[in-house]
């Protein structure tokens, strides 16, 4: 076992970069649903609804983790 | 909303219209109602096309280990390689819940690349808007007359088998050439578009 002070600043780092990795992570989420909207216009009447719905649900369970992890970490 | 990639016209050896869902087809003869944004009003599609399907099966093949991973691969990982300290559940449970996020992310990305990547051949050019990765994307296109050769290539036994393959369009020397990649039916893509040539200049290529 390790001492409890390493333990804790272990941990304190881990919980760090989960949120930066998270927040890294939404930017990306983000991207997606701005790409989708924008090759949805390249292709006029071409957007399928199911998709759009995936990268908002991508997006939106994203956000959701990231509360989660405040929340838990 | 009108059907737009669902094929049209049965064509031999393409899947019967049914089969497909919405928006899916990956070879369609003369869609109807599909525009794209920079189509001219009396420019017609002739042909559209995606990459074959097939091309999806190593994403989806790493997304089932991916998600099997937390039940299966994980437990053996942490049975081996002993952490010094115990993890708290509030970890475990963000990182179980990032991965299969992650997971859904790989998938999603994959196939909205395979989406987005098409390949138009109207009455007047050939289109090729290529979707390489979501900061990455190319619009090339080629006016009919300016093509001056038309091969196609296919490579190894799943193309053989699927019967899909690389056409490329080499057009005149300040135009970049266009490549389709991993086109179902290629040899019936380089007729379509000689047929077009032939008809736009009234001669053979």
């Amino acid at each position: 076992m390790i001492p409890q002070g390493a333990q804790t600043a272990v941990f304190l780092l881990l919980k760090i970069a989960s949120l930066v990795g998270l927040g890294v992570y939404m930017v990306f989420a983000l991207i997606m649903v701005r790409q989708e909207q924008l090759m949805a216009r390249v292709l006029e009447e071409g957007s399928e609804p199911v998709i759009r719905i995936a990268v908002l649900v991508h997006l939106i369970a994203a956000l959701t983790i990231f509360g989660i992890a405040i929340v838990l970490l | 909303m009108p059907t737009l990639f669902a094929a049209q016209t049965k064509t031999k050896g393409s899947p019967p219209a049914s089969l497909l869902p919405k928006h899916l087809g990956y070879y369609v003869e003369r869609p109807k109602g599909l525009r794209f944004e920079t189509q001219a009003d009396d420019e017609h599609v002739v042909l559209f096309l995606r990459q074959h399907p097939v091309v999806l099966v190593p994403a989806v093949l790493l997304a089932v280990v991916m998600l099997a991973a937390p039940v299966f691969v994980f437990p053996l990982f942490f049975r081996v390689v002993a952490l010094p300290f115990v993890l708290p559940l509030g970890h475990i449970i963000v990182g179980t819940l990032f991965w299969y996020l992650f997971t859904f992310g790989v998938l999603l990305s994959t196939f909205l690349g395979w989406f987005f990547n098409i390949y138009i051949v109207t009455n007047r050019r050939v289109v090729d808007i290529d979707f390489i990765n979501l900061l990455y994307k190319k619009f090339s296109e080629a006016n009919l007359s300016k093509i001056q050769d038309i091969t196609y290539s296919s490579n190894g036994i799943i193309a053989a088998f699927f019967n899909y393959g690389t056409v490329l369009i080499q057009t005149a020397a300040e135009i970049q050439d266009i490549e389709y990649d991993h086109v179902p039916r290629p040899d019936k893509v380089v007729e379509t578009i000689r047929s077009l040539i032939k008809e736009e200049k009234g001669a053979p290529v």
